[in-house]
């Protein structure tokens, strides 16, 4: 025990005295979880959340233009423009300013298009009435339009996403118009054929089920799920607690290379003592490293109008998880350290493969998002197993049994780069 | 007893296409200043690190204070053996108490003894007023004596030093010197390596010179140099049995 204690106020000492460490291992992260998730902030937001300029040309002014122009301003996502420079906006200057680039989306209801669906509803309703036996008396245009549609333009760098989501928006509002308009002619049928009922008669409600969101677990809020800091927070403190590895990697091969190694090697006890001290070190600074940043989360990000970090509701098993990915951590550092003979082959490995492992691991963005091919590979990336179960506690309420997986795996690949490490350095000594 | 005890030992590393050690033997009994020398890649740091345990020799015997060098036993040989690695084996962020405290404390050592038994020896090396600070600011001298120191905090019956001298000052020399001579008057035994031949006639009782891996010659330096008429010094007899064509 003396050996082990003694390991970890040498480490202790070691770090205190290597300002450029101590920076790397603190002060970085927290610039870099902060950076991340001010960057990642738009990206994550709802549309709901971020409103964009969309140019409107209405040449119809009837109902359906008033619907739309009315419909995108309520859904609180997009800031309608029918006028610049205080003159109306005509088709061919908001194709325009859309090919310049100035606006991301441009609509152009067409002329008479409100005649063309109040025409179509009436010629339903007639055909309905005298399919019922009842005069058909509602007008209907003789010759209808085939070629008829709400014009769009999009800017060429649009997102496929949100092209669908702009879609989605105004096929709504279509047939939104066009089934209030046909309700509204059934009405006024109903009403010609039963007179005496005319101030009494009750209005058609098409919507009988609704939609409603519930959230799982207690006290969750449903819009604490994944938004920027509830991502980037964790996964890129996850990404800096495996950045351990370098200083991990670059004290184990000075002590190698100065022959600290070799003394403490020829001192009785075991060797297993001294590097369960490193071990324990090291996975107490990754733990502090990773509350450091949650703090960062739950006190900093606010301050820039970022959401709170939610640690969920099972702490222990928040700290269960932190620890473990700190075992595994520091056991690939010790691992790194041992099969690399110079710092500068640890530094470079260490550095480009925690980004690879980050990269596929969903660390940078969600692996949901990621090609299946990709997702399954990620998937074996420990940094996913970490994110995977800090999600499970912060996200989905989860406790230990939700982590246990994720922590076995971590666990055993930590146990498994410790035994290869050691295998390694034993047939290195003859 | 014998202090050190080697017998046809051979040792090939791995994807080496020339043995280290063919078939060394030499014994030297407790109690002397044995010096163990031979040009560049004789086979000087294989035998030591074979002796202390650190690596393992394919075949052959080795025998350390009576205790054989094998599995069960290495624990046992590591409390009378102490190494004097030729790199300085400090972590040069550390004071020279931090440095020693923390060895002490691998030895199983703690607390005020440990302290005042650090504070005596760095006392003895002329280091008292260096204790407080850190190794990396230490001449090279300074941490040669705190290397040694090092290795002796838990008095061993056997001291290997591999180099210890290497780079440092006159004055410093004679201190390593003169420590090793009074060490070994209290009745422990010195291995000692050194490309400084004159040093090595200067304090050692007996010489193993060895070349491509086997032993050439072993006997009191200044027997050998009787032995030869043509030979006035160590450095002489060296050259005699291991010639003079340039190693690498």
């Amino acid at each position: 025990m003396l050996r082990t204690i003694a390991t970890i106020r040498k480490e202790w000492l070691l770090l205190l005295r290597d300002k450029a460490g101590l920076a790397l291992l603190f002060l970085m992260p927290v610039v870099l979880i902060t950076v991340m998730a001010v960057i990642q902030d738009a990206p994550f937001k709802d549309y709901q959340e971020v409103k964009f300029d969309i140019l409107t040309v209405d040449n119809d002014h009837g109902r359906l233009g008033r619907y739309i122009r009315e419909g995108l301003g309520q859904s609180g996502q997009f800031n309608v423009i029918d006028s610049l420079d205080e003159k109306p906006l005509s088709e061919a200057r908001a194709a325009q300013l859309i090919r310049e680039g100035e606006y991301k989306i441009s609509i152009t209801i067409p002329k008479g298009s409100t005649g063309e669906i109040v025409s179509n509803a009436n010629k339903i309703v007639n055909d309905i009435s005298k399919r019922m036996g009842l005069p058909a008396q509602l007008p209907v245009k003789t010759l209808a339009s085939d070629s008829l549609a709400v014009q769009l333009y999009f800017d060429p760098a649009a997102k496929k996403a949100f092209k669908s989501a702009i879609y989605q928006a105004l096929d709504n509002f279509l047939t939104q118009v066009q089934t209030d308009l046909l309700l509204e002619r059934i009405q006024l049928q109903l009403r010609r054929r039963d007179s005496t009922a005319t101030d009494t008669f009750p209005a058609i409600r098409l919507k009988a089920v609704a939609l409603k969101e519930t959230a799982l677990g207690h006290g969750r809020q449903i819009d604490v799920i994944s938004n920027s800091v509830q991502h980037n927070v964790p996964a890129w403190s996850i990404f800096a607690m495996f950045f351990i590895v370098i200083p991990i990697a670059g004290n184990m091969i000075r002590e190698r290379e100065d022959g600290s190694l070799v003394r403490m090697k020829l001192i009785p006890g075991s060797y297993l003592s001294i590097l369960a001290g490193k071990l324990l070190f090291f996975v107490g600074i990754c733990v502090v490293q990773f509350y450091l940043m949650m703090l960062v989360g739950i006190y900093v990000m606010p301050l820039l109008d970022l959401p709170q970090l939610q640690l969920g509701v099972d702490h222990a098993a928040g700290l269960l998880t932190a620890a473990s990915i700190g075992i595994t951590a520091t056991a690939y550092g010790i691992f790194i350290g041992t099969i690399f003979k110079t710092p500068n082959q640890a530094l470079n490995f260490g550095a480009i493969s925690i980004v690879i492992l980050s990269a596929i691991g969903g660390i940078w963005i969600p692996l949901e998002v990621m090609p299946e091919k990709i997702q399954a590979v990620g998937r074996l990336s420990p940094l996913s197993w970490g994110l995977n179960a800090i999600n499970d506690i912060y996200l989905r309420n989860g406790n230990i049994r939700y982590i246990l997986p994720d922590i076995t795996r971590l666990l055993a690949c930590g146990l498994l780069l410790l035994c290869t490490a050691g295998w390694i350095e034993q047939r290195r000594a003859g | 007893m014998n202090s050190i005890e080697v017998k046809e030992l051979h040792k090939t590393y791995a994807g080496a296409l020339q043995p280290s050690l063919r078939g060394l033997s030499f014994t030297f009994p407790e109690g002397k200043v044995v010096g163990l020398l031979g040009p560049n890649g004789a086979g000087k740091t294989t035998t030591i690190s074979i002796l202390c345990g650190l690596v393992k020799a394919d075949s052959g015997m080795v025998r350390i204070l009576g205790e054989p060098q094998e599995a069960g036993r290495r624990e046992a040989i590591k409390r009378i053996i102490g190494v004097v690695p030729q790199q300085i084996a400090l972590f040069p962020q550390l004071t020279a108490l931090e440095n020693l405290t923390y060895f002490g404390n691998l030895y199983g050592f703690k607390g005020k003894p440990l302290k005042e038994k650090i504070l005596s020896l760095l006392g003895m090396f002329g280091l008292e007023k260096a204790a407080g600070k850190e190794v990396g600011k230490f001449s090279g001298g300074m941490k040669r004596r705190t290397n040694i120191i090092a290795a002796i905090l838990h008095e061993p019956r056997l001291l290997v030093l591999d180099e210890p001298t290497a780079g440092v000052d006159v004055q410093s020399r004679s201190m390593i010197l003169q420590f090793l001579r009074r060490y070994n008057e209290q009745g422990n035994s010195v291995l000692y390596t050194s490309h400084l031949l004159e040093e090595a006639q200067q304090i050692c009782e007996d010489v193993v010179i060895i070349d491509d891996g086997q032993l050439v010659v072993q006997g009191n330096p200044q027997a050998l140099i009787h032995q030869h008429q043509h030979c006035r010094n160590l450095e002489d007899v060296f050259l005699h049995y291991t010639g003079h064509a340039v190693r690498d």
